[in-house]
């Protein structure tokens, strides 16, 4: 995958550029609004990684530019600013991610694989059934069966596993989950994510093969094979 | 000096409409009463003549004759009969137009301005009859000269009160802007003087008074800030310091120096979090209230918040049931309010012991007004304690080895404030309850 970094810092540009090295990704790198959206417009990218606060044209003005000009290029957005309104500020300008600094790396990496698969399967048209494996999630009648047996879930597992099942074998951290399924945009200091999670691996687990990775240190993976 | 004082100008411009306005109604006036008086004048003049007329007719040329001159001996009498040629026949009036015929002004040659009324007679002859206009012009004059004086009186009256009212407005202005130039230069404390008469003065005050409230508060709020920065981020950064410092010093050591980085990221996580928890309860302190309000259902979020934590509650062995009154609706930050629950119910969790059970009621309250209850039945805080709590970094002494930065009830109390809901510390029959109470102004229409 090739990616483009749009960071005016040199310790985090070249933090964000070598742990995507290591997981096999070429990076480019631009220090200001300019080049980087010179770049942006210029080359062709898998997916751009931008400041927000940039000298130059900041990052949201780039990703404004950017989609003005008809480029779908998966966009996220990287900020010291955490607060819930520039993180709708930066959605609604056309990003696909919005991660607050300062972050661990496996949040970045998750979020990367997210949104660089996301783009790829929204495409496809949204399906009225999601299926990993023997299990199935009916949207319309919000029902989930696993090899034809039905599963009894709670409102909130369920909204959990229709999160998982969009986004099979990726990473997903406990920051993620916890603000795409529980519109939680702060840390609890229980462990709401596991619980949740343990909770529902073992309706699912109760009728096949394990099908929830524990990574530690990351996050969770949903896969038709956990095992494997 | 007139360009600088706002009183003067008024006076001025006051005294000025006074004199234009009394010049118009003078004029207005003089023309009234000189038309009134001439009409009278006509009148007289006319039956004057109608009595000389009946004279000719009655008596023939010779009475109109008698007539006219008996009339020329009254005092200010003036009459005239004349030829066709201009030949005076009998009469006072000298220079007399020839010919006249029905009324109007002459001037004659002794300077004065006549009303004449002419009339011919089948002869030849012509009978003019004739008043002097100066007495009327004097009448009126004289009936219509207070105006003038009055319009001076008035225009100084006009002058004295502008510069008074002005005057007055100045130097309450000037007081608004002496205790704004103070606050300006630091005294955060200053308020506005208020006469208590409650006029349009007095309610800008107010306004304005409430506007430095809120400044003040403010600032408090970032000095507050400010201080528990300083003062309680400190010491784990000196903690992780002291930590990185000991490990570099002694010789390197896989396993050693793996736990320390370990321990050091651990550490340093809970000064960020920490951060972030003082950056949103500064900002919901700040008050922007309006940035991510919006009606929220709030039966259906506090609903979620339960469900997700009514699990983490059983996997404790503890519990927590909820009772909530379906359709409620706030207008507020959803954000806030899910993390005040949340806050409110892990402080329970967390300090209510390994079995507490934890009860989440939300009723409606009066007309639109909504009540948000939670109870436990922990040890409970003790009443002393109870406005300590709510303040950042406060801990009671029994749980500084329990999980939380002592900031959870901090945010709560911003959060109560920014939705202007009342929060209240009780104690329950055994442990704590803790009501917040949205007011119906509060809520979503």
């Amino acid at each position: 995958m090739r990616v483009l970094v749009i960071e005016d810092d040199t310790t985090t540009a070249d933090y964000i550029a070598k742990g995507l090295h290591e997981l096999g990704h070429v990076v480019d790198i631009a220090r200001t609004g300019r080049d980087g959206l010179f770049l942006a417009l210029n080359e062709t990218f898998d997916a751009i990684i931008a400041d927000r606060m940039l000298p130059g044209p900041d990052g949201l003005s780039i990703l404004r530019a950017l989609r003005a000009s008809g480029l779908r290029t998966p966009v996220l957005i990287v900020t010291a600013m955490g607060e819930v309104e520039a993180r709708v500020d930066g959605l609604d300008a056309g990003a696909d991610d919005y991660l607050a600094k300062p972050f661990a790396f496996s949040e970045l990496r998750a979020r990367l694989d997210a949104m660089t698969r996301r783009g790829t399967e929204t495409s496809a048209g949204e399906p009225a059934t999601l299926k990993i494996g023997d299990l199935e999630l009916n949207l319309l009648r919000r029902s989930v069966t696993r090899a034809g047996q039905k599963i009894e879930l709670l409102p909130t597992e369920l909204r959990l596993l229709e999160f998982m099942m969009r986004h099979p074998g990726q990473v997903l951290t406990r920051t993620m989950l916890l603000e795409r399924v529980w519109d939680f945009n702060f840390d609890p200091t229980t462990n709401v994510v596991d619980v949740h999670v343990s909770r529902l691996r073992r309706k699912l687990d109760a009728a096949g093969l394990p099908m929830i990775r524990t990574l530690r240190g990351a996050g969770y993976m949903l896969s038709a094979d956990a095992a494997a | 000096m007139l360009r600088h004082s706002f009183a003067l100008r008024v006076a001025g411009l006051a005294a000025a409409l006074v004199v234009v306005v009394c010049a118009l109604g003078f004029g207005w006036g003089y023309m009234r009463v000189e038309g009134a008086l001439l009409t009278q004048l006509d009148a007289a003049i006319a039956s004057d003549a109608q009595d000389l007329l009946s004279d000719y007719q009655t008596e023939g040329p010779g009475g109109l004759v008698a007539g006219v001159v008996d009339a020329t001996r009254r005092h200010g009498a003036l009459v005239m009969l004349q030829t066709a040629q201009g030949t005076t026949i009998a009469g006072n009036i000298a220079g007399a137009p020839l010919g006249l015929r029905g009324f109007d002004t002459v001037h004659v040659p002794d300077g004065r301005d006549l009303r004449a009324l002419g009339a011919g007679l089948p002869n030849g002859l012509s009978l003019i009859v004739a008043a002097d206009m100066a007495p009327i012009r004097r009448s009126a004059a004289a009936l219509t000269s207070v105006l003038p004086l009055a319009g001076v009186v008035a225009a100084l009256a006009a002058l004295v009160l502008g510069f008074v009212v002005a005057r007055r407005l100045e130097l309450r202005l000037r007081a608004v802007s002496d205790a704004a130039s103070a606050v300006i230069a630091g005294d955060l404390t200053r308020r506005l003087p208020e006469s208590g008469t409650g006029d349009e003065f007095d309610r800008l005050s107010g306004t304005i008074n409430a506007v430095l409230a809120r400044v003040e508060s403010l600032v408090e709020g970032l000095q507050a800030t400010t201080t528990s920065i300083a003062h309680d981020l400190r010491s784990p950064l000196f903690r992780l310091r002291q930590a990185l410092e000991s490990a570099l010093a002694r010789p390197r050591e896989g396993e050693a120096d793996t736990q320390t980085l370990e321990a050091s990221l651990v550490e340093l996580d809970s000064v960020i979090s920490t951060f972030s928890a003082l950056l949103r309860i500064a900002r919901a302190e700040a008050g922007l209230r309006g940035a991510g309000f919006m009606a929220v259902d709030v039966s259906d979020l506090v609903g979620r918040v339960c469900e997700t934590y009514a699990a983490v509650a059983e996997e404790c062995g503890q519990s927590l049931v909820a009772e909530i009154a379906p359709g409620l609706t706030l207008r507020a930050d959803p954000d806030l309010l899910r993390q005040m629950l949340a806050n409110l119910i892990e402080n329970a969790l967390t300090h209510g012991g390994a079995a507490v059970a934890v009860r989440v009621a939300l009723r409606q309250m009066g007309e639109g007004g909504v009540v948000l209850i939670v109870t436990d039945n922990g040890p409970g805080i003790p009443t002393a304690e109870h406005g300590r709590v709510l303040q950042r970094f406060h801990r009671l002494d029994g749980s500084r080895n329990t999980p939380g930065t002592g900031l959870g009830l901090a945010l709560v109390a911003a959060v109560a404030k920014l939705h202007a809901a009342r929060l209240e510390l009780g104690d329950a029959s055994t442990g704590l309850r803790v009501t917040v109470t949205f007011l119906a102004t509060t809520t979503a229409g």
